[in-house]
Parts: structure tokens; C-alpha cells; sequence
């Protein structure tokens, strides 16, 4: 059992460590956590759904076009809303971030309706692969290899490429940045764009594992942001770390100490990462200097 | 001077009089001579929308019985408002139906949670409330109201039953329980208890989870371990739908059973793709197919008024639980109030004129669903009705 509980945990782990991935990109560059995160996931879902069911468009068309979708979602929400804000603070920002998601749940109540479906996903929940006598389904499997494989292109993306250093250069200090010649702005949405789509893919993976319905990135979304603060919010490889511990500390906890508790076990571990290490497991503190 | 006051006097005290005289002056409130006017809420949006499909049900049924002439010559004057399932809308409705519109009373609203919030308030002001809550939750009817209706059946009753259908008709001696960490669920685990406890059994496992919750590997894992050969499961349609994947993944197939919550076969069937195929289900109204003539009927009416709304459950449980308050009104007669209704609806003994199961109202009892029938869902999604009504309430 005890086996069987790991290798759960790093599954569902996986899903954590891909939403918390969109999480920290959009983090890394502006300070700003986005609440909307899950729910423009979950519209980019519904987008998946409705190409494939209601247009019969095939898979890898719909999953192509809704990443489309969800670029154009995450960098319109951040040329409408975000860059209108006047003076904005980060509490401020944040804000809209909030008021955005209630506006996607809303839409999604109304277009798509309450009823919980079924995705459509080329790699069945149900069949296994087994190792050792451990079993963990197709769709885990993948979403474990999809979320590292994510993992590293955006890790190179970040280091080597010239977008990437001017993203990270924009997130320590825009002013400077832009005196340099970054396109800060530009950058900003880029941002929101790829971080988009990251959630577009993590929405699409826990549809796939359970059922889809406006509700659905309710629990993943705060386990993802216990995942981000668990391995650091400003780490790529923290997410990862941060989501497969988190996953299995949840299973370890609901298997051996209490199932009644095990939903709250993400918020402890929250409260006790901010109380031992604020900065998370992988992230450097640093102090800015003022 | 001293005329002229007494006769003011006498004046004032005879308006006094004819005004508190009941039958004078007084009409009932939600009563004309052509209409009834009834209220109800249910969440059309929100995460609870998926029940709103009952609140929907029950207009079509009002639209058929106005269509067909009304009931004494009244037709049903119906107000729908979406409460999203949160309680301080749902009082703040009631206001505004007993106080601007003037309700006689309110049928098929859904929740528990937004009833609890109105029930004093309805009761103060003598709002019938039949069929409210749609839903089986036994503090909805203790201490007992007059002016409640219920026709859902007990939880814990419905719990009973089909654990003690699984024992004597399917020989399942080692149950368990999966159920949801709220009042719905734990009644679902007090009723297999309640059984187990008669029978001097032991319940191998009871696994919960909180509603919100989206990861069910290590609850499955429990349940595997456990031993368990039937579960009996009180849950969400999407906990379903996680827990009986987890198990297939795992390699466990217990005889699965579950309340009449979950009694939507095609969307159960989509959303687990295809796990829900021989479930045990305990089963309070007719199933969609069926050929019964009053089914036949309603299913005209949601072609000729609603052809687009899906035919499930929810939606047409919402006839289910008008049916009986029509008939109400019916044996109440042309003289209509608050009293007579009770009165009426009292005299309903084991009646079978609707969809639903046997209902049976008393003076001093108003649970009226006492009954459910078992079924099993067949690969193609339709349900095989296995039994007769069972009387599960004591």
C-alpha cells in the first residue's frame, strides 16, 4: 500500500506541479499571483470540449487551437484589464485577478451550464501500466512525463533565451529593464500568454483524470499555490519538487493518518513552509534593495 | 357633543369588527378566483446549478396542468427565482414572494441549506411549503411543521434500504461506505450503520471526503484494502466519477449502490465512461423511458414546451414533486386556504396518482415518500427496474 500511496501521490502531484508552473511564470516576472489561473485553465478546457464535441475537430487540432485560444486569453486579460489599472500595486492587481476568475466562472455557468462531461482524451484513466506491482494509469503517466518535459523547456527557455533573460530582468526591476531596451510591456503579455497555456494543458490533463464542470480547478488551483509555496515561488524545478511532495504528503497522510483530514493537509503545509522557510524549498531569498 | 362621539364610536368599532371578522373581509393571501400563485426557488447558476434542472421540471408540470384547465377553475400562477443555493437569497425571495406577490405557497424549491434559512419565516406566515429541499436530509422535518410537505425519502432511510437489499437479496455480507463530509453523505453512512447494527454486523470501512476534493487514489486504496465486496456510496455525481475510476485502476470491483442522487444513468454513464454499468440504485420515481401513461404524458409536454431541455432525472423529478400538491388543491375544492389544504393534503393515504412512489400523509406525520423501488443500470445506460415499491421508512 504503502508504494501504491507514492506512486498516487506523484500523479496527482503532477497535475499540482503543472498549474503552480503557470502560477510561478506569471509570478516570476510581475509579483502578481494570479487567482484567475484555474478558471482560464478551465475555459480553455471548455474551448478543448466544445471544438471536439460540438465540431468534431480532431485531438491534436483542438488541443493546437486551444492553446491558440489560451495565448490570446492570458494576453488579453493582461492588455485589457491589468495594463488599464492606474498606478496599480501588487494588491491591487491581484485583485483583478480575482474578479476576472468570477467573470470565467460565471461565463462558463452560462455558455456551458452546471452539467459535469466527460473530455474526450486519447490516453484512457482506467488502463494501467504496472511496475513492480505498482499501477499508475496512462493518463498519469503522461501527465507526469508532460509536466517535466514542460518543466525543461520553459527551465531553458528562462536561462538561455533572450525573451527569457528579459523576463527575468523585467521581474527585478522594470524601470532598469526598460532603460536597457527591453519592451516591458510586451513582455508582460508574452508572460501572461505562455502562462496560459501551461494552465490550458494542466486543465485539460485534470479534466481528462476526472470530469469537467465550472468547479473543477477549485481544489487543484489552491493545492497548486500550496505546491508554489512549498518549492518557492520564484523556482521552476520548486514546482515540480513542490508538487509530487505535496501530492504524496497528501497520500501518505490520507492513507496512514486520516482520510477526514487529508484536504487540509495542503494548508499546513503551507503555514508551516511560510513559518520555516518563507522563500520555499529551492527558491533563493533575496531582499530587495530599496 | 356627546352624540355626535358615540355614534363615531359605534362607528369606528363596527369597521374594527367587520375588518378582524374572518370571512368578510379577509381573502386569502396567493388565492383568486382564477388563480393560485405559487413560489419557488432553485439555483439556475452557481456550483449547485445542476439541481436548478428540478426548479425547471416543475414549471413544465404547471404549464401542463394550466393547459389541461387549471384545478377548480385556477390556474397556477408560477414564479421562478434563482437563489443560487446560497440561504441569504433564498430568505431574501421569500420576502419579496410573501410580501409583494402574495404566494399561497412554494413547491419543489431545492436545498436544504437555503430551507433551513426560510422555514420560520414561511411558517410564520403560513407559506405551504411542499416538496421543499427535494431532498431526503431528516432535520428538514423534525420537529414537525404543519406546513411541510416532504415527499423525498430519508437519507438514512434510503441508506438502509439498500444495504438491506444488498444483504438479503444479493448476499453481500461485508459492506462499506464511501460517502461526502456533510449532512447529505453522513446520513447515507447512519443509515448503513443503522442496518449493519440490526443485523449484528460490522462495517468494514467508511471513507469520506470533503466535497471539494479532487484527488480520490488513497480514499480507493482504502476501500480496496478493506476487503469490502459492495459499496455503498453517498456522493456528488463527480466524486463518482473519480472514485470509480481510482478503483478500476487499481483493479477493485466491489458491487457498487447509491441513492437515488445519483440516479441520472446517462450523464453518470458519460462522465465515468462506462463504470456505472451495473450500479445499484435506489430508485423513487419512474425511470425516463418509462411507459407509464402518466410519462408518456409529460414527455409530450416537454416536446410541445421545452423541447430544449435534456430528459433527465432532475428535470423531470420536478413533476414528481408537484404532483402531489395538485392533488392537494384538488381534494382541498373551490373553498381554498392554508387550512384546507392541510386538511386535504392529510386524507393523501398511500396514493399512487403521480410518477413517484406511494404517498402517505398523516396529522401528525408529513414524510410522505416511504417507498423506493431497486434498479440496476444497464451497459446501454437505461435502468432495469428489479424490484417493487419497498417500504424503507419504519
Amino acid at each position: 500500500m504503502l508504494g501504491q500511496l507514492i506512486v498516487s501521490g506523484l500523479a496527482v502531484g503532477a497535475c499540482y506541479s503543472l498549474l503552480a508552473l503557470a502560477m510561478v511564470i506569471i509570478y516570476k516576472t510581475s509579483d502578481v499571483l494570479n487567482f484567475a489561473q484555474g478558471e482560464m485553465a478551465m475555459i480553455s478546457t471548455y474551448v478543448a470540449f466544445t471544438l471536439m464535441e460540438s465540431h468534431h475537430v480532431p485531438f491534436q487540432w483542438a488541443v493546437i487551437l486551444t492553446f491558440l485560444f489560451a495565448i490570446l486569453l492570458g494576453a488579453s486579460f493582461e492588455f485589457v484589464f491589468l495594463r488599464q489599472a492606474k498606478e496599480p500595486t501588487v494588491l491591487g492587481l491581484i485583485i483583478i485577478t480575482l474578479g476576472f476568475e468570477m467573470i470565467l466562472m460565471g461565463f462558463a455557468g452560462w455558455k456551458w451550464g452546471p452539467d459535469q462531461r466527460s473530455l474526450d482524451f486519447p490516453v484512457s484513466n482506467i488502463e494501467t501500466y504496472n511496475l513492480f506491482g505498482l499501477v499508475m494509469s496512462k493518463i498519469n503517466f503522461w501527465t507526469i512525463v508532460i509536466s517535466l518535459v514542460l518543466m525543461f523547456i520553459l527551465f531553458l527557455f528562462f536561462r538561455y533565451t533572450k525573451v527569457g533573460v528579459a523576463m527575468r530582468a523585467t521581474q527585478q526591476n522594470q524601470l532598469a529593464a526598460r532603460v536597457m531596451g527591453i519592451r516591458t510591456k510586451w513582455i508582460l503579455s508574452f508572460t501572461w500568454a505562455i502562462s496560459s497555456m501551461v494552465g490550458a494543458v494542466a486543465g485539460m490533463l485534470i479534466a481528462a483524470l476526472g470530469v469537467l464542470d465550472p468547479t473543477m480547478m477549485m481544489d487543484p488551483l489552491l493545492k497548486s499555490f500550496a505546491s508554489a509555496v512549498l518549492g518557492g515561488m520564484t523556482s521552476l524545478p520548486g514546482t515540480a519538487v513542490g508538487g509530487a511532495m505535496l501530492g504524496i504528503i497528501e497520500n501518505l497522510f490520507g492513507g496512514y493518518v486520516s482520510l477526514a483530514f487529508k484536504s487540509v493537509v495542503a494548508f499546513a503545509v503551507i503555514v508551516l513552509m511560510l513559518c520555516i522557510k518563507p522563500s520555499g524549498l529551492l527558491a533563493k531569498h533575496y531582499v530587495k534593495k530599496v | 357633543m356627546l352624540k355626535k362621539a358615540f355614534v363615531s364610536m359605534a362607528l369606528l368599532m363596527m369597521v374594527t369588527f367587520l375588518m378582524t371578522t374572518p370571512g368578510l373581509a379577509q381573502k386569502v393571501r396567493g388565492v383568486t378566483d382564477t388563480e393560485v400563485l405559487i413560489g419557488q426557488t432553485g439555483p439556475q447558476t452557481g456550483p449547485a446549478a445542476l439541481w436548478g434542472a428540478v426548479a425547471r421540471g416543475t414549471g413544465l408540470y404547471f404549464k401542463g396542468i394550466n393547459d389541461e384547465g387549471g384545478i377548480h377553475g385556477r390556474k397556477v400562477k408560477y414564479f421562478l427565482r434563482d437563489d443560487g443555493y446560497q440561504p441569504a437569497k433564498t430568505r431574501a425571495i421569500a420576502t419579496e414572494f410573501v410580501e409583494q406577490m402574495g404566494i399561497f405557497g412554494v413547491v419543489g424549491c431545492v436545498g436544504v441549506g437555503p430551507g433551513m434559512a426560510v422555514r420560520d419565516y414561511y411558517t410564520e406566515n403560513k407559506v405551504l411549503m411542499v416538496s421543499f429541499g427535494c431532498s431526503g436530509v431528516t432535520n428538514w422535518i423534525n420537529p414537525f411543521n404543519r406546513y411541510i410537505f416532504a415527499t423525498y425519502p430519508l437519507y438514512v432511510d434510503e441508506a438502509r434500504g439498500l444495504t438491506r437489499y444488498l444483504f438479503e437479496q444479493m448476499k453481500l455480507t461485508k459492506v462499506a461506505v464511501f460517502y461526502q463530509n456533510d449532512d447529505y453523505g453522513k446520513q447515507g453512512l447512519e443509515g448503513v450503520e443503522h442496518y449493519e447494527k440490526e443485523k449484528g454486523l460490522k462495517l468494514v470501512a467508511s471513507v469520506s471526503a470533503e466535497v471539494t476534493e479532487r484527488d480520490l487514489s488513497s480514499h480507493a486504496l482504502k476501500l480496496k484494502s478493506s476487503g469490502a465486496e459492495a459499496v455503498v456510496m453517498w456522493a456528488m455525481p463527480t466524486h463518482a466519477a473519480l472514485l470509480l475510476a481510482e478503483c478500476a485502476k487499481i483493479g477493485y470491483k466491489p458491487q457498487w449502490a447509491t441513492s437515488s442522487t445519483l440516479s441520472d444513468s446517462p450523464v453518470m454513464m458519460q462522465i465515468t465512461k462506462g463504470l456505472w454499468t451495473g450500479m445499484i440504485l435506489s430508485y423513487p420515481i419512474e425511470p425516463p423511458d418509462s411507459n407509464n401513461p402518466l410519462m408518456v404524458k409529460y414527455r409530450a409536454w416537454h416536446q410541445k414546451y421545452e423541447p430544449n431541455e435534456r430528459w433527465g432525472t432532475f428535470y423531470y423529478s420536478g413533476c414528481v414533486y408537484a404532483e402531489p400538491f395538485v392533488e392537494g388543491l384538488k381534494r382541498a375544492g373551490r373553498n381554498l386556504t392554508p387550512e384546507t389544504f392541510i386538511k386535504a393534503m392529510e386524507t393523501l393515504k398511500d396514493w399512487r396518482g403521480g410518477i413517484g412512489g406511494p404517498f402517505t400523509f398523516t396529522s401528525t406525520d408529513h414524510q410522505g415518500a416511504k417507498y423506493v423501488r431497486y434498479a440496476q443500470v444497464q451497459p446501454d445506460s437505461t435502468v432495469k427496474i428489479l424490484t417493487d415499491w419497498v417500504r424503507i421508512t419504519k
